[in-house]
């Protein structure tokens, strides 16, 4: 019970910064933004797509609908969806330390170990809205848009996705998505408890995400070798959710990999946590 | 020596350090229930890390306590039945009072609207509940601090400075509301200080640390017995004659007369018979009063550090 009042606790702090719906309203306007792009100038990737299809295929129907969109929406995941998690990640202990609040907050006979997992815990239900936004908006305002058809996409060849299946493509798409945002989100907790303001975790946590990008892309053997150890590498497992067949146990490492990541990053944030001392 | 039930607040060789610096050494200190004990010291001297240790905002590198007789290894447990205002009030700016009082109120399930409204009422805060705390002066946030720190009825207030960074009026308001708290609700209040006159004006019991050494505690009256030296101010008539008679009066160290009255230095143990024999002289007091006593002990115990 205690948790639950904790957990509402931190997401009653999360919602009462404008910032958090930073999130929402760039979803908010790039998703329709990309609708409106692709709905103005959806006649020449069409036939981009067919001129590509050769004369193997008779294509019946709208090849950019929804679905084709929402793929293209899920590049938002490599930069600005995880700084809008950082942000709001980054701030949630650092933010408190910051503006002296950890003192009436850690006063209260509540142990800081309920109080980590209830702020880690709203951090995570923050990120999977955010994800399901994406998703809402995306899939359900798009098919209200330009409606639903097959999937095509164009990965090591041509996959055309039926409608039908599309929906549990994209379902795992999410899931994996909402896995990789959690391990940044709980990057930034790592970040936050390290220090004494917010601004440090996002741009701390931003660093590490985009120069593990640059690393993972060097064509060098030695980060070859290295590179299956970073959590970024696994970011792309939301793109073989259209793989067919689906790679799964690719799918599998890359879920445990997150998962060891989140354990690790949310480990280590709890040992300063709690050895913390509070002086501001 | 008081029983460990009887305490309020027990410390038994409290250390901690930062690094090489020593915020606090070796500190053993008893706060009896249903006083108000005023802890005093320099800027610097270990007051805040003290009250923090206890809070459970620092960890103690050494030593232990007990709150109200409970001692637990989780120190979260202590702090039930405790309230605190730690330093300067600080809330979340863009909630209201109310909805800050309403979040801190729940961790400890004392969060009826009822009890929350009742808090708001005694700290004066009633009427502009709704309004962010952003919009507060530092007195109303000081204010709702206390409020906070009274959340569940506690039976033990720790306050640090809690008059900081308040105007003149802010001070008084505040030092009425903690003894009506200490009136009315028979709790025990450890109040944190560097005001000297506010620790002499509200306090029964009071400690002293220097450099994080716990030099003197016990009851005012107890310490004061051992103060020595002390400077009484006299306000008597005829002048001539009673400033005639203490300065040829081996119980009187020196006498200086000011504007207003006589100023006598003298041994606190003397004062009873001096002013015994200055009334035969036939000579009228109006009144005898000791100025800055606490001052006076304070640096005598400074100099003796």
């Amino acid at each position: 019970m205690i948790y639950l009042t904790l957990i509402r606790n931190e997401l009653f702090k999360i919602f009462s910064y404008w910032r958090t719906y930073m999130s929402y309203f760039f979803i908010l306007l790039l998703v329709p933004l990309f609708f409106w792009g692709f709905s103005v100038g959806g006649s020449s990737i069409e036939r981009q797509l067919t001129n590509a299809m050769g004369d193997h295929f008779l294509m019946v129907g709208k090849l950019v609908n929804a679905f084709t969109v929402a793929y293209f929406v899920l590049n938002f995941l490599w930069i600005h969806i995880p700084f809008l998690i950082a942000l709001v990640g980054g701030d949630v202990l650092a933010g408190e330390e910051a503006v002296g609040t950890y003192r009436v907050y850690l006063t209260r006979p509540v142990s800081r170990w309920r109080i980590f997992l209830s702020k880690s815990i709203a951090t995570l239900l923050y990120t999977l809205s955010v994800i399901l936004f994406l998703g809402i908006m995306s899939i359900g305002v798009g098919a209200l848009w330009m409606g639903l058809g097959d999937l095509v996409v164009l990965q090591d060849g041509i996959l055309v996705l039926p409608a039908g299946t599309a929906f549990v493509r994209f379902a795992l798409a999410y899931g994996l998505s909402f896995l990789n945002m959690s391990m940044v989100a709980t990057l930034a907790i790592l970040f936050s408890a390290m220090v004494k303001n917010a601004v440090g975790p996002v741009i701390g946590t931003m660093a590490i995400v985009i120069i593990f990008f640059a690393i993972s892309s060097l064509p060098l053997d030695f980060f070859e070798t290295i590179r299956p150890f970073f959590f970024t590498t696994y970011f792309d497992s939301w793109t073989k959710a259209f793989y067919d067949p689906i790679p799964w146990d690719y799918l599998w490492l890359s879920t445990w990999t997150a998962l060891l990541h989140i354990v690790l990053f949310l480990g280590g944030a709890f040992l300063i946590f709690k050895r913390k001392d509070i002086l501001s | 020596m008081n029983n460990s039930n009887q305490l309020a607040i027990q410390t038994e060789g409290l250390t901690k350090h930062f690094g090489v610096i020593h915020a606090l050494q070796d500190v053993s200190l008893q706060v009896p229930e249903g006083t108000i004990f005023g802890f005093l010291g320099p800027n610097g001297a270990g007051k805040s890390t003290l009250i923090r240790v206890l809070t459970g905002l620092i960890h103690a590198s050494a030593g232990h306590f007990a709150i109200l007789g409970r001692r637990s290894k989780h120190n979260f447990q202590l702090r039930q039945g405790i309230g605190a205002l730690v330093d300067r009030a600080d809330f979340y700016k863009q909630l209201s009072g109310y909805h800050n009082l309403e979040l801190l109120a729940r961790m400890s399930g004392h969060n009826k609207p009822s009890h929350l409204n009742d808090i708001l009422h005694q700290v004066g805060l009633y009427n502009r509940r709704h309004d962010k705390v952003k919009s507060y002066s530092q007195g109303m946030k000081q204010r709702l601090g206390l409020g906070q720190a009274l959340l569940g009825d506690p039976k033990l207030l720790i306050l640090d400075e809690p008059t900081t960074g308040l105007d003149p009026i802010g001070m008084v308001e505040i030092r009425d509301f903690i003894r009506k708290i200490a009136e009315e609700r028979s709790a025990t209040i450890f109040l944190s200080s560097h005001l000297l006159h506010e620790v002499e004006e509200l306090c029964t019991h009071i400690g002293l640390i220097f450099s994080g050494d716990l030099v003197a505690h016990g009851s005012i009256e107890d310490l004061f017995q051992h103060m020595g030296e002390i400077t009484l101010d006299l306000e008597v008539t005829p002048t001539d004659v009673a400033e005639k008679f203490l300065n040829s009066n081996d119980l009187v160290q020196s006498c200086q007369q000011t504007a207003t009255t006589l100023r006598v230095s003298i041994l606190y143990e003397n004062v009873p018979e001096l002013l015994r024999q200055l009334a035969r002289q036939e000579v009228n007091i109006f009144s005898a009063s000791q100025k800055n006593r606490l001052e006076a002990f304070f640096l005598a115990q400074a100099e003796g550090k």
